[in-house]
């Protein structure tokens, strides 16, 4: 009884309204990062945005904005490293990542005393969230659904085969700047959600675990989706039962599932082989 | 002097006109000066050395790489801009990246489901992989997939990387009499190919790239960086004299 009555509690309705438009758009950018082999720019992205929160903490302005502000900086700049052959774009997220943490280190020195807000910031607080930010999340997400829906065709094509795409005169270029810009926004979005450290895991796990049981596009997608949504919601209950943390507690449920999804696949190859 | 592709309308008898194209990667001068051009509605062969700057020239025409210097004229094909159409020599499919045979047809050409078979077919594909995913596939059956896909958008040119040099015996004779079948139908095709036996059955038009130069031939020549157009439709044997070969020649023997 008490686990339905939860569903009744305004923060948890907040939170888990929340987690589920985080869970679609961050596996519906995955799907495309990944295989770009760029899983280490969420987790860059995140940690040197953690520099915008640091100065909204500093001059006490709500710290996303910010943090926002630089994670579509550097979304713009990884775009146009492919313009420019001798960075790439691995290496300019290490740069990112350096100057980024480290700034926010030495920001974070001039704040006095204990930092609540920031561990929120590094760890997530979803049960925190405001209805305010549910309704900014349900617009930007209606915004990137809606680019999604433009960019289909030319985000799959220049994901498979980009020389194709120039050749039929898709949009290329523009794609390949709402790919790293929008990843890198909803990676901000979603600190709330899993906090800086743990954010990449909702773009990267869901995709490598649906890769091992998807036959086609449609059906990676489709249990790509499945997975990250289930995780974020079990993983939210789970933590208002055991009174555990949300964040860690939906990237545990991530890696399990990826585990028990891989150990069952190398099992079956197994059985398939011999 | 400023390099682009310029769209034109006039209905000239080249669909595609290079002039004095220059192509540089870093230090590495790929292209020197050099002018082409691919008559409408012919079977061009694109030939010459390795390394000698075919695919360049391609990727150039097609806009994918940018040109240092010079200019490319692509003119109108019946009153409007030419589909284009490539289809490289090997694509190589992100492993991350779960996708069907049929889904790649119709992401990359709007291949409807229940034509799938049939377009597959026209490149002698096994239909029975059309469920296959991508990334399992040989380098010839994605080189056949390419073709397929790219027939399927009905393109007004068509550049082939290297079609055939993955494809088996089988399938080669299949290919070319598709291939033949398309140009008969109006589409101007460009092909880059070592293989000079193919090249003298087929060819209407021969464009020799020989280091930094481009040449055509002329009847039982040798050119230096010479442009001029002349169709040739029997080549016995083309190879360069290693005799008389130096840099900047492309020597090819009519018989």
């Amino acid at each position: 009884m008490e686990t339905f009555e939860l569903f009744t509690l305004a923060f948890m309705q907040r939170a888990i309204l929340g987690a589920l438009l985080l869970s679609i758009l961050l596996g519906l950018f995955g799907i495309f990062i990944v295989p770009r082999r760029l899983g280490f720019m969420a987790d860059g992205i995140s940690h040197a945005s953690l520099l915008g929160i640091a100065f909204g903490l500093l001059i006490g302005v709500y710290p996303l904005i910010f943090a926002m502000l630089l994670a579509g900086i550097f979304g713009i700049l990884l775009a146009r490293v492919k313009d420019y052959g001798r960075l790439t774009q691995d290496g300019l997220v290490g740069i990112f990542l350096a100057g980024g943490m480290s700034g926010a280190i030495i920001m974070m020195s001039f704040v006095p005393g204990y930092k609540p807000e920031l561990f929120s910031y590094l760890f997530g607080d979803i049960l925190s969230i405001r209805w305010i930010e549910i309704l900014g999340l349900a617009l930007y997400s209606v915004i990137v659904l809606m680019l999604f829906q433009r960019q289909w065709r030319s985000l799959i094509i220049t994901t498979v085969h980009s020389d194709l795409s120039h050749v039929i005169g898709l949009p290329a270029t523009a794609t390949r700047y709402f790919l790293f810009i929008g990843t890198s926004l909803t990676l901000i979005a979603g600190v709330k959600l899993l906090g800086i450290i743990l954010v990449s895991a909702l773009l990267i796990i869901p995709v490598l675990s649906a890769n091992q049981i998807g036959h086609s596009f449609r059906s990676t997608l489709v249990f790509t989706q499945i997975i990250g949504v289930s995780a974020s919601f079990f993983g939210i209950i789970l933590s208002y039962i055991f009174d555990i943390p949300t964040g860690p507690s939906i990237a545990l449920l991530l890696v399990i599932t990826f585990s028990i999804i891989s150990l069952t696949y190398i099992l079956k190859k197994g059985a398939r082989d011999s | 002097m400023r390099t682009r592709i310029k769209m034109d309308k006039s209905e000239s008898s080249n669909i595609v006109e290079c002039q004095k194209l220059t192509l540089v990667f870093g230090t590495h001068e790929i292209l020197s000066n050099a002018s082409c051009s691919i008559p409408r509605n012919s079977l061009t062969f694109l030939v010459g050395e390795n390394g000698a700057g075919k695919t360049s020239l391609v990727r150039s025409i097609l806009g994918l790489i940018p040109l240092t210097t010079g200019n490319i004229f692509i003119h109108s094909f019946e009153g409007r801009q030419p589909i284009m159409g490539y289809v490289p020599q090997s694509v190589e499919f992100p492993r991350q990246f779960q996708m069907t045979v049929s889904e790649y047809l119709n992401y990359s050409a709007s291949v409807r489901k229940d034509s799938v078979e049939s377009v597959l077919q026209k490149v002698d594909f096994p239909g029975s992989h059309m469920n296959s995913r991508i990334t399992e596939l040989s380098g010839g059956e994605v080189q056949k997939l390419l073709l397929a896909a790219e027939l399927h958008r009905r393109p007004d040119i068509l550049f082939l990387d290297e079609p055939l040099s993955n494809v088996d015996d089988s399938s080669e004779k299949h290919i070319i009499d598709v291939i033949l079948e398309i140009k008969n139908s109006g589409v101007s095709i460009v092909i880059i190919t070592h293989d000079w036996q193919t090249v003298s059955q087929y060819a209407d038009h021969v464009i020799c790239l020989n280091k930094n130069f481009l040449c055509e031939t002329t009847e039982s020549c040798i050119c230096r960086n010479s442009l001029s157009k002349v169709e040739i439709r029997n080549i016995q044997k083309a190879t360069p004299d290693p005799n008389t070969r130096h840099e900047g020649y492309c020597y090819i023997e009519n018989v």
